[in-house]
C-alpha cells in the first residue's frame, strides 16, 4: 500500500465511523452541536497521531506479551494530558464534552489503530495513518452533529471554543417552528448514524458492483 | 524467570515514564484549571452582588460545618455562605447572603439535582422572595408545601449559616 492510499483509507473506503464502526459511544453521543464535534474530533487526532507515533517507536522493543497494556498506558497518558489541556484553556469545551473527553482511553479507534498499524510500520507511516484515521473520524462526527444540529435547533452556529462568547457565526436554516428537536436526544443520533452509515454502504456497493462488471467483461 | 523481570521491568519503566510526563502537564495546567475555577465562582457571587468588584470577595477558610462549602466576605456589605445540602436525589447547591445581623439579603440556586416540578420549586422566585429580609436564626423560614423534601434542607442550611456567622465569624 503506498503512503497517500494509506492516508487517505480513513477518509472513506475504511473511515472508522461508517466503514469500520468504530468509537461509536462518543460519535452517538457528542454530535449534538458542531462546537462539540469539532472539539472531540481536535483532541482525537492529537491523541491519535502521538499514540501511534510513540507506539512505532517502540515497538521494536515492546514485549509482545505486555503490548496491550503498555499501549493503554500509553494512550491514558497523552487522554489525561490532552484534557488537563482542554480543561485549563477550553473550560466550556470541557464542560459540554464532560466526561467523553477521559472515555477517549476506550475509543477502539486509537487502540485499534495501534495493534492493528502503528506496532508494525514505520515511524512516519504510523503518523501518516493516525492522521488520515483522526480526520476521517472528525470529518464523520462533523457531519453528523451539523444534520442534528440543524435538524434539532434549526441554527448551525460555531463558537470560539476558548472564548464561548465569540460566536464565529450563526445562521438560521430552518425556521423555528419546522425543527425536530428529536434530534438533539438519543434517537436522533441513531437515527442520522444509521442514515449515513448506509449511504456509505450504498456507495461501496455500487463501486464494487462497477469493478466486478469491469472484471466480468 | 529472567523474562518476568523483564517484563516488568519494562512496564514499569513505561508506567514511570507516563507518571512523570502527567506531572509535568499537571503542574502546567493545574494554576490555571483553578484560577478558572475561582473566575467562575466570582461570576456566580456577582449575582449577589452586582455591583462589587472582583477584588471586594475574600474568601475565609470554614471549620467544622455540614453544609456550608465556602464563605467569602464581601467588602462591609455582608457574608455569602456556598451551600450544598440534601433533597430528594442529588440535592442543591445555593448561595445566601447575609448582613451582620445575619439577616437574609439574597438567595440564589447555583443548580438543583431534584425532581423536576416539584423538587425544583425551590428554584422559583417566589420561595427566595419569602426568604429575603427574614432573620436566618431568629425569624421561622417557611418551607415549600409540597416540596418539603427539597426545601427543609435548604432553610435548614440557612439556619446553619446564621449560626456560623454570629458564633464563628464575630
Amino acid at each position: 500500500m503506498n503512503r497517500k492510499e494509506n492516508f487517505t483509507a480513513g477518509f472513506i473506503r475504511e473511515n472508522p465511523v461508517f466503514g469500520l464502526y468504530l468509537g461509536l459511544c462518543s460519535t452517538l453521543a457528542i454530535t449534538t452541536t458542531l462546537n462539540n464535534a469539532i472539539g472531540m474530533g481536535v483532541a482525537v487526532i492529537l491523541v491519535l497521531v502521538m499514540s501511534n507515533v510513540i507506539i512505532s517507536c517502540i515497538r521494536k522493543i515492546t514485549p509482545s506479551e505486555i503490548r496491550i497494556p503498555v499501549y493503554i498506558v500509553i494512550i491514558a497518558t497523552l487522554v489525561k494530558i490532552i484534557q488537563m489541556l482542554i480543561k485549563a484553556y477550553a473550560p466550556a469545551l470541557d464542560s459540554a464534552l464532560g466526561v467523553f473527553i477521559p472515555l477517549i482511553v476506550v475509543n477502539c479507534i486509537i487502540l485499534g489503530r495501534a495493534e492493528a498499524f502503528a506496532s508494525k510500520n514505520s515511524i512516519f507511516d504510523s503518523a501518516l495513518d493516525g492522521l488520515g484515521m483522526g480526520i476521517g473520524y472528525t470529518c464523520s462526527i462533523i457531519v453528523m452533529s451539523i444534520i442534528r444540529q440543524v435538524l434539532a435547533t434549526g441554527i448551525l452556529s460555531f463558537e470560539n471554543p476558548f472564548n464561548v462568547e465569540q460566536v464565529l457565526f450563526q445562521v438560521q436554516i430552518i425556521p423555528e417552528d419546522y425543527i425536530i428537536s428529536m434530534f438533539s436526544q438519543p434517537i436522533g443520533a441513531f437515527i442520522t448514524f444509521a442514515m449515513l452509515a448506509g449511504i456509505l454502504a450504498a456507495c461501496k456497493n455500487a463501486k464494487a458492483a462497477k469493478a466486478q462488471a469491469k472484471e466480468g467483461n | 524467570m529472567k523474562k518476568v523481570y523483564h517484563l516488568t521491568f519494562f512496564l514499569a519503566l513505561i508506567a514511570a515514564i507516563a507518571g512523570g510526563a502527567l506531572a509535568c502537564a499537571n503542574a502546567l495546567t493545574a494554576p490555571i484549571v483553578e484560577a478558572n475555577a475561582l473566575a467562575a465562582e466570582k461570576e456566580n457571587l456577582k449575582l449577589l452582588f452586582p455591583d462589587a468588584k472582583d477584588a471586594d470577595f475574600e474568601e475565609v477558610s470554614v471549620k467544622d460545618a455540614e453544609t456550608i462549602e465556602k464563605i467569602f466576605k464581601v467588602n462591609n456589605q455582608g457574608t455569602v455562605f456556598k451551600m450544598k445540602v440534601s433533597g430528594y436525589k442529588e440535592g442543591t447547591s445555593f448561595m445566601v447572603a447575609l448582613d451582620d445581623e445575619a439577616n437574609i439579603m439574597d438567595f440564589v440556586v447555583i443548580s438543583n439535582g431534584d425532581t423536576q416540578g416539584i423538587g425544583t420549586k425551590v428554584t422559583e422566585e417566589s420561595f427566595a422572595n419569602a426568604l429575603k429580609s427574614k432573620n436566618s436564626v431568629e425569624d421561622t423560614l417557611d418551607t415549600i408545601s409540597g416540596a418539603t423534601v427539597s426545601s427543609r434542607p435548604i432553610v435548614d442550611g440557612i439556619k446553619e449559616a446564621g449560626d456560623y456567622l454570629l458564633n464563628q465569624l464575630k
